[in-house]
């Protein structure tokens, strides 16, 4: 469900939390399931539970998952803050947009770009 | 929770332990890290009450640990080199471990018969050195510890038995809150593993933090500057090279920190990246006169 990718800079933590954001929000898991216990990802991945514990505090403080003391971790149903997900990353997207134009790259350019993107995906 | 205060130990004059202090948190995986000869070994048989201190407390739960059967039948320890009796196979050794271990769990050690491939009727001595690890964690998983000291534990395991062998472990630690100090030189699995890090030379800790705090506190900056490189004394530099104009520095302090300074630099280009264990480990050790020499052969 979960794979690492030990090359990749950032820490464990982030790395689940984002696989699971992913998850969420792509429907993979959906709204109300269960996700695996923390001990479960622990033996399962062979690392830290503080580290699997860590990721799904932020998810929770997110609003991603909520947590039944001794039934385990769901997601949520709450779309609105899945959408501020969404919302920042469009604002990160603006601002690298902005930028780019700056550098003096057509918007044409940039809308060609979006739409092989999407055919490859 | 283990407590090393002010430890020292002397061999034949030499000063193994020169006042060492660690805690491991109850719950916590904590790695100890240090160079060869570094007093890791040493240190780890303090806390199984192997070795008696010269001066200091060695502490379990608040107890001293030496000729201490109440905590030490608490603890399980694999070390770097596997013991066995004469001739004892793994059977002979679950009977001998269940009379030390009371807590020792047999439905478990038939359950683990799975996850180890070993003749449990085969003189431990003849296996391979690998197979003599493997039996050694199986027998140690089987008492149920509540405190587990591994020294050097995958060393001499294949890729998919470290996995399962830290995978047992860290369902432990979900499931009973089993405290784990491990030494090892693989420091990109312990990364995965632990939560508190101890850096060990030459008989002392030179520093114990837990590891995303350490992760936090140091970066690698890459930057380039136009023209004369600016007054950077406002950072607290450890390290830096330079391939070309573009600088490597490893910077003490947060990421926002940094990037605000920086920023205030106006650099041609400027990244910052987290640092891994290894790194961490050899540049809290470059000062210490451990540096790292391109040696000519």
């Amino acid at each position: 469900m979960i794979s690492l990718n030990y090359r990749d800079p950032r820490p464990m933590y982030e790395q689940i939390k984002d696989s699971f954001i992913k998850l969420i929000l792509s429907g993979g898991i959906g709204a109300e399931e269960r996700l695996p216990s923390v001990r479960e990802l622990a033996s399962q991945l062979a690392i830290n539970p503080n580290t699997i514990q860590r990721a799904y505090r932020e998810l929770e403080q997110e609003g991603y998952i909520y947590t039944v003391a001794g039934k385990g971790s769901f997601a949520s149903q709450d779309k609105e803050a899945q959408n501020m997900k969404v919302k920042q990353l469009l604002e990160e997207f603006d601002a690298l947009a902005q930028r780019l134009i700056s550098y003096g790259v057509d918007i044409e350019s940039l809308i060609s770009r979006l739409r092989k993107g999407e055919e490859e995906q | 929770m283990i407590e090393l205060k002010n430890v020292t130990k002397t061999f034949d004059g030499f000063r193994a332990l020169d006042g060492l202090s660690l805690t491991v948190p109850t719950g916590g995986i904590y790695g100890l890290v240090g160079p060869n000869g570094s007093g890791k070994s040493t240190a780890i048989r303090h806390i199984t009450g192997i070795y008696r201190q010269d001066e200091g407390d060695v502490l379990i739960d608040g107890q001293n640990v030496y000729e201490n059967t109440d905590i030490k039948r608490r603890v399980a320890y694999i070390s770097d080199d596997v013991y066995a009796f004469l001739s004892a196979s793994v059977k002979d050794m679950k009977d001998f471990y269940r009379g030390i271990y009371p807590q020792f769990d047999l439905k478990r050690f038939e359950a683990m018969k799975e996850a180890f491939p070993i003749d449990e009727k085969k003189a431990i001595r003849h296996l391979s050195k690998g197979m003599q690890k493997q039996a050694a964690f199986w027998l140690a998983m089987c008492c149920r510890p509540d405190y587990l000291i591994l020294d050097e534990p995958v060393d001499g395991l294949d890729p998919v038995m470290r996995r399962r062998v830290w995978s047992i472990i860290m369902g432990d630690v979900a499931d009973h809150g089993t405290t784990v100090l491990v030494s090892s030189h693989n420091l990109r699995e312990l990364e995965d593993v632990c939560d508190h890090v101890g850096i060990i030379n030459h008989g002392k800790v030179l520093i114990e933090r837990s590891l995303s705090e350490l992760q936090d506190n140091m970066v690698k900056a890459q930057v380039v500057f136009e023209g004369e490189r600016p007054d950077l004394s406002s950072l607290n530099i450890l390290h830096q090279s330079a391939v070309g104009r573009i600088e490597t520095l490893i910077i003490k302090g947060s990421q926002e920190e940094i990037t605000a300074k920086m920023s205030a630099l106006r650099p041609l280009f400027f990244d910052l990246l987290p640092l891994t264990l290894e790194e961490i480990f050899i540049y809290e050790l470059g000062g210490d006169e451990y540096e790292l020499k391109d040696v000519v052969l």
